[in-house]
This record gives C-alpha cells, structure tokens and sequence, in this order.
C-alpha cells in the first residue's frame, strides 16, 4: 500500500492537521493485508514540517512497526524534518528501497 | 507627490486605528514620536509619516506586543485561530514559490514560519491572556516573514515541565536546545530546534524575541547569544529574513 501524502495538501506544518491526517487514513490501513508493506511517498508535497510529519509518523510507527517505509524524496523540507525526527526518535527511520 | 498635512492627535490616532492614549504612551516609548509640538504644546503628526508607519508591518507587529492593551489589528494581518493560519501559509508558499523559483528553498522558508506559526496556538490554544491568534505578515520584496503573539510567552509555557526555569533567557535556551515540550505528557518539543537546525544550515536570519530577551541566529551566528531586549513585550515576535 502507498499513501500518498499529497492527498493531504501541499503544506504539512500543523500537528492538528497531521493527527487528523492519521486519524483519517488509519481505517484505510487496516484494509492492508496482515504483513502488505506501507510506503509513505511524498511527492507533491511542497513544505513539510515537523510538527505534522510527528503527530502521522509516530502513531504509525507504533502500530505497523516494521511494516512503513519511506519513500525517497528531493523536498529540502522533508529531507530535514525527517533528519530533525530521526533526532527525536533516536533511531533511522526505515526507508523504502531505491529503485 | 508627498502628503504634507499634519493631523492633531485625535486625528493621527483615528488614522493609525489606536486610542489618543496609545499615541501618547508611543511617544513617551518612542514607538512613534510626533513630528512635531505646537506652541501650546500639542502633539502634531505628519500625515505621509504615519502612512510610511502604518505600512510597516514589522513596526505594528512590534507595537501590538509591546502595548499593555491589545491594539486593534487589521484583519489582514491578524490570523485568529489556527485555520485562517493555515491558509495564510499556504498562499504565502504559492506567491513564495513563485517570486523564488526555486521551491526547496520556499519550503524550507515555509516550514520555519508553519513551526513558529503552529507553536503559538499549540502552546496558547484555550489559555490567550487578551488576544487571541498570530500577527502574520510576509513581504515578497524585503525577503521578509513576520510572526508576533500576544501569548503567555516560552517562560509561562516552560515552567510547567521545568518548574525550575526561572528567567525568559533560561526558557528560551531550553525552547532552542532541548527536546522539551509546555504540553507534556504528549510526546512534542522539537519546533524550535527544528527551527535552529534550519535557519544556521541555511541563507536565513532569524530574529526571536521572548518577553525582555531576544535572539539572533544565522549561519554566522550559531551559538545562542541571548541578550535584554530594548523592551518587555507580550508573547513573542519573530522576523525570519531569506536571501
């Protein structure tokens, strides 16, 4: 399964919107089969900040752990939120193979 | 051609949109002075003088969170709660975008204003001592961002998971530093430093005052040399510029 973060806007910067984000795909994602991994693509998104990529990543993390994987993304923004979390976590955050 | 009428001061403040009593307390701060005192000793204001300050977003940021009233705010500047701000972000990414052509560096820009931005209603949501809501501003032309609230500052916020934290300058070291969050339990905190990493690795300046202290940080000014500030204000205000 992909979850394309587009479809949630251009601009993720509010945890409100991050967590409603969540919140939204979650019955999706139980839709997935048991072990189906889940890919996070980003692109589309244009500004991408810490406060809305915590409140989706951390849940997700934490109740499909092993199971999401990272998308590579050119986007300055996501390339340090994501650098700014993996800080936060104290750990890599899995990332999907390169084609 | 120059406007070169001078206004009495019922006059100027009716056209600043503030009280005769916030134009005196301006001239005694020296936020606006007059430009001039009559031989009876009235205060007389140029108009085209408080044209150029009306039109200066930075200066009425500054003077709606140094007032000990809430000054009325224009509504185009005044973001009441989180989701007229998220709007105002979003086209300010689309004209940014566009007037840069470069979209990593309008993202990275974007991002830096949304952390600030979002912290002030995460952090004052039900608790706004007066006003409600951000000042936000941007001028395409001065490569400017302005952000400014009226809330309880980083000290009050701090306080209640550091309780030890005494001054603006231990609370605003602590926002910029650690991974430490005002809302606790939830597991938050990382605005700021975000906020740091970026502006020092980037083409970015950022102005940041909390309370009596402020702030600058660049990529040529790294360490957080916090030092007093000219003067106490509400909450915080911020001016992010890019080049």
């Amino acid at each position: 399964m992909i979850i394309y973060l587009k479809k949630f806007g251009t601009t993720l910067t509010s945890r409100q919107i991050g967590k409603e984000a969540f919140a939204a795909i979650l019955p999706v994602i139980k839709t997935a089969e048991a072990h189906e991994r889940i890919e996070i693509d980003f692109d589309g998104v244009v500004t991408f900040s810490p406060s809305w990529g915590d409140e989706f990543f951390r849940p997700l993390f934490e109740q499909f752990a092993g199971r999401v994987f990272l998308k590579a993304s050119n986007n300055a923004s996501v390339k340090a939120t994501l650098a700014m979390l993996e800080k936060v976590y104290g750990k890599p955050l899995p990332q999907s193979p390169a084609k | 051609m120059k406007n070169t009428s001078f206004l009495s001061i019922a006059d100027a403040a009716a056209f600043v949109g503030v009280s005769t009593q916030t134009l005196r307390r301006w001239d005694k701060s020296g936020v606006l002075k007059p430009d001039f005192l009559s031989p009876g000793g009235h205060r007389k204001y140029r108009q085209h003088m408080l044209e150029t300050f009306s039109a200066n977003a930075r200066g009425i940021a500054d003077q709606w969170v140094s007032s000990r009233e809430p000054m009325p705010l224009e509504a185009k500047y005044h973001c009441e709660n989180s989701g007229v701000f998220q709007v105002c972000l979003h086209r300010f990414e689309q004209e940014l975008v566009e007037e840069l052509k470069d979209e990593n560096k309008a993202a990275l820009i974007v991002a830096v204003a949304g952390e600030i931005g979002n912290n002030a209603f995460d952090h004052n949501f039900g608790n706004w001592p007066d006003v409600s809501g951000v000042f936000f501003a941007y001028d395409l032309k001065k490569c400017q961002v302005i952000i400014a609230e009226r809330g309880q500052g980083i000290l009050t916020t701090l306080k209640r998971v550091r309780p030890q934290l005494q001054t603006n300058e231990q609370a605003l070291r602590t926002a910029f530093t650690e991974i430490v969050t005002g809302r606790a339990p939830e597991p938050r905190g990382n605005g700021l430093k975000f906020v740091r990493d970026v502006v020092t690795h980037n083409p970015l300046c950022l102005f940041f005052q909390s309370g009596d202290v402020q702030v600058e940080i660049s990529p040529e000014k790294k360490d957080l040399l916090i030092i007093p500030a000219e003067k106490d204000i509400r909450g915080t205000h911020v001016v992010l510029e890019y080049k």
